[in-house]
Formats: C-alpha cells, sequence, structure tokens
C-alpha cells in the first residue's frame, strides 16, 4: 500500500473531499472503496438489474470527482450527498425506461443470491447496525405507509403519482409520508439514546 | 384556527424529504423555507429518516470491474490534468517570480512571507535526526530529517531517497473553505507540491514531496479549496532544508 493511499484512509470523507476537488486519484480510490459498495446496493434495488446499476454507480462517482470541490459540508454528511446522487441518477434511469415498475419491498430475493461484503470495519459495522434499526423501523411501519415512502424513495414516484396509483386521496399519501418518516425518525433517536 | 403558510407548507415536508414533489412544487416550498424557521428545523429532524432509508438496503458487494471502470477513468482524468499542469508550469513559474517581485514582497527569500516569518515561521532544528534508527515506516530507508516549529504548529521534513514527507502537528482546524497547500524553493523559485492536504481531528497533516533534489525550503500556506497557483497567504510553517 503507497503512502499516499495510507495516509488517505486516516482521513475522514469530509477531509477527502478537497483532495478529491484536488485531482488526487489516491484520495479517490479510498473513497470509493468506502462507499462503493452502499452505492452499487441503492443503485440496484432502485433500478433491480446489475448492469444498470453498474453504470448508474459509475456515473455517480464519475460526477463526483468531477465536481468534488462543490461539495458543501453544510448541507449533511459526504455519505448522505453522495448516496443523493446515486439515487438521482437512478431514478433518472429508470424513469428512461419506460414503463418499468420500482420494487416494493426490502426483501429481495435476487439480492440476497448476490454475495454480500464480507469485511467489515468498526464504522461500516455501526452503519449495518443502524441498517438494522431502520430495517426494524421499516417493518413496524403499517404497510401503507412503508408502501409510500418506498414508491417515493426507491420508485422515484410524486405524491401525486402515488395518489393516482394507490387511488387515494393526495392528502392522505401526505399524511402517510409524515407518519412514517416520523416514525422512523423516532426508532432511530431510540436507538442513540 | 386560521391555517397558516407553514401549516400548509408542513403537510408536504416529507414528501419533499423524499424527493416526492413536483419541480415547482419543491421551488417553492424552498423559497417558503428560508424564512420559515419552523420548516428549516422539521426538515432537519427528517432528515436523518430519509438519510437512514439508503443504508437500509441490502448490501451487496460491489463486482470488481465496476471498481476498475470507475478507476481507470478517474485515473486518465487525472493524468489529463497532469498534463495542463505541466504545460502550465512555465506560465506559473513566471508568475511565482513575479509575486515574489512584488514591491510589498520584498526582493527575495520568502520576504512577503518573512514578513510573516515573524510571528510564524518556524524555529527550526537543523541538527537532522533519524526516526526509528534509520528504519522507515513506510518501506523506505529514510536519510535527513529536519524539524522545527511555529508557534502552535510543529512541522518535520523526512528526505527518503529523492522524495521527502512533510509532517504537520498541531494544525488548528481549516476553516470549510480552506485546505493546505506545500511549496517548495529550488533554485530561487518557488514550486507548488501538488497535493493538497488537510489535518485530520488530531491536528496533524501531511504530504508527500516527490522530488526533494535541490530544495532548500519547504512552506505550507492556507490556500481556497482546490489551491492556487501561487500563495495567497502567509505560510503557517516554513522550514529550511540544509543543503
Amino acid at each position: 500500500m503507497s503512502v499516499r493511499r495510507e495516509k488517505a484512509e486516516r482521513l475522514a470523507d469530509e477531509e477527502l473531499m478537497p483532495l478529491i476537488g484536488a485531482k488526487d486519484p489516491e484520495a479517490f480510490e479510498v473513497f470509493y472503496d468506502r462507499h462503493g459498495g452502499v452505492a452499487y446496493s441503492l443503485a440496484y434495488r432502485i433500478v433491480g438489474e446489475r448492469a444498470a446499476a453498474e453504470d448508474v454507480t459509475q456515473e455517480a462517482f464519475i460526477s463526483i470527482w468531477r465536481s468534488g470541490a462543490r461539495f458543501d459540508r453544510t448541507r449533511g454528511s459526504v455519505r448522505s450527498w453522495m448516496l443523493s446522487i446515486v439515487r438521482n441518477r437512478a431514478i433518472d434511469s429508470l424513469r428512461s425506461k419506460a414503463g418499468k415498475a420500482p420494487k416494493l419491498t426490502f426483501d429481495d430475493d435476487a439480492v440476497l443470491e448476490q454475495r454480500p461484503s464480507e469485511e467489515l470495519t468498526e464504522e461500516e459495522a455501526m452503519r449495518r447496525e443502524t441498517a438494522t434499526e431502520v430495517r426494524g423501523a421499516l417493518g413496524q411501519l403499517p404497510g401503507e405507509q412503508s408502501k409510500v415512502i418506498e414508491l417515493a424513495y426507491f420508485g422515484g414516484f410524486s405524491q401525486s403519482e402515488i395518489s393516482r396509483m394507490l387511488g387515494i386521496p393526495l392528502g392522505t399519501v401526505k399524511g402517510r409520508m409524515r407518519l412514517g418518516l416520523e416514525k422512523i425518525r423516532g426508532e432511530l433517536a431510540e436507538g442513540l439514546a | 384556527m386560521t391555517r397558516t403558510e407553514h401549516d400548509r407548507w408542513s403537510e408536504d415536508l416529507a414528501a419533499y424529504m423524499l424527493g416526492a414533489l413536483e419541480a415547482d412544487e419543491a421551488a417553492e416550498l424552498e423559497r417558503h423555507a428560508e424564512d420559515c424557521e419552523r420548516c428549516r428545523s422539521e426538515m432537519r429532524w427528517l432528515t436523518a429518516a430519509v438519510a437512514a432509508l439508503p443504508e437500509a438496503v441490502e448490501r451487496l458487494e460491489p463486482p470488481p470491474r465496476l471498481r476498475d471502470r470507475v478507476l481507470t477513468e478517474v485515473r486518465a482524468d487525472a493524468r489529463a490534468a497532469g498534463v495542463k499542469t505541466a504545460s502550465a508550469e512555465g506560465g506559473f513559474r513566471r508568475r511565482v517570480a513575479a509575486w515574489l517581485r512584488r514591491p510589498s514582497a520584498g526582493s527575495r527569500d520568502w520576504r512577503p512571507l518573512a514578513g510573516l516569518a515573524a510571528v510564524a515561521m518556524v524555529v527550526v532544528a537543523l541538527s537532522g535526526y533519524e526516526i526509528g534508527g534509520g528504519g522507515s515506516d513506510s518501506g523506505g530507508p529514510l536519510s535527513t530529517v529536519v524539524s522545527g516549529h511555529s508557534p502552535g504548529v510543529t512541522a518535520k521534513v523526512v528526505r527518503e531517497g529523492d522524495a521527502g514527507e512533510l509532517r504537520l502537528a498541531d494544525v488548528k482546524k481549516l476553516p470549510e473553505d480552506r485546505v493546505l497547500e506545500a511549496w517548495v524553493r529550488r533554485d530561487g523559485e518557488v514550486e507548488p507540491v501538488k497535493a493538497l492536504f488537510v489535518p485530520d481531528r488530531e491536528g496533524n497533516a501531511s504530504t508527500t514531496i516527490g522530488d526533494m533534489r535541490g530544495v532548500d525550503l519547504v512552506m505550507v500556506t492556507k490556500e481556497p479549496t482546490g489551491g492556487s497557483q501561487a500563495p495567497t497567504s502567509s505560510p503557517i510553517v516554513s522550514v529550511p532544508i540544509p543543503q
């Protein structure tokens, strides 16, 4: 392992971004190795095809490489920012394929068939603990609440579209989204307490 | 009770956070939120819930070919950027030379920086010493080590063959729009050390100097994110290198 790579690995994401903005490929390599897994997983969750998920992930990371200096740390963590880019790219990809139906459940056999990542850093282990909490919170949500959240976040549908798809009033969609997110937020807050 | 503007938009906050508002609705909500602290507060509260959604997705191992594809493109970009830097080098050297000749900069030898010297110039311990009994913490044989400190900052330059490593300690947290940039002086001309760097949480920062041959001074300044073509601020540390 090179000295530069070793140094980059010691930096937090927020500290890597100026290096990426200055076009340091080893800093970017560290960044990819930290987040490539979750990015690809999210892309696959949304687009439902391996090849398309790879394309989305590649486009998102190259976009970050070329615009890394534009990260604004006042608007959240680097990881959330990166995942929002992946999500937006994946939704764009999904919309470009007419008639593509979103995947609606968190338990997906095709996903489970693939080999999960085995090497866990302490930070990654904590994230997975959070993931377990969120999955638990989502699992406890009434079905109608989790469905509207999944349609919106992973399906890329607007609240008006969801209202029409499910044949329920727009106000009901809004209410279910809000209650669902409040419930997840509450579970996370409890987990931190 | 009268339905307030906040009540109206508050109903849409969850959809906004989930990306489920139409573009014009989202823009309108953002305009409202600029002046509505309650909306901003609710958005901050919900942010963690939305940020957690992708974390809950079943984790997959991305195929190695994806990593290869991404990094191949990145390295090609970096090489192209390197070519641009090299072609601009002559112009850069001229700009730095001009910068050093500015009246306010004095005639030579980092005078503008010497202005800073009273405050920031390092007290240099010129007696080189070896770390680890001549061994190496990075795989190659170490030779000269020069160390020093300015008020609040400790610096070491570790020579490793023709290359070197600059190690800083006790560096204060930088403003969000600033990075550290290292510079070397060689044959009377100032050159940037390509990689920018930032201190970690403990205030340690380091960067590699690819070519130490002929370098008689190493300096670090705070520069805007993305770096500068020439120093724009007084150095936080400056280390003379014995020849």
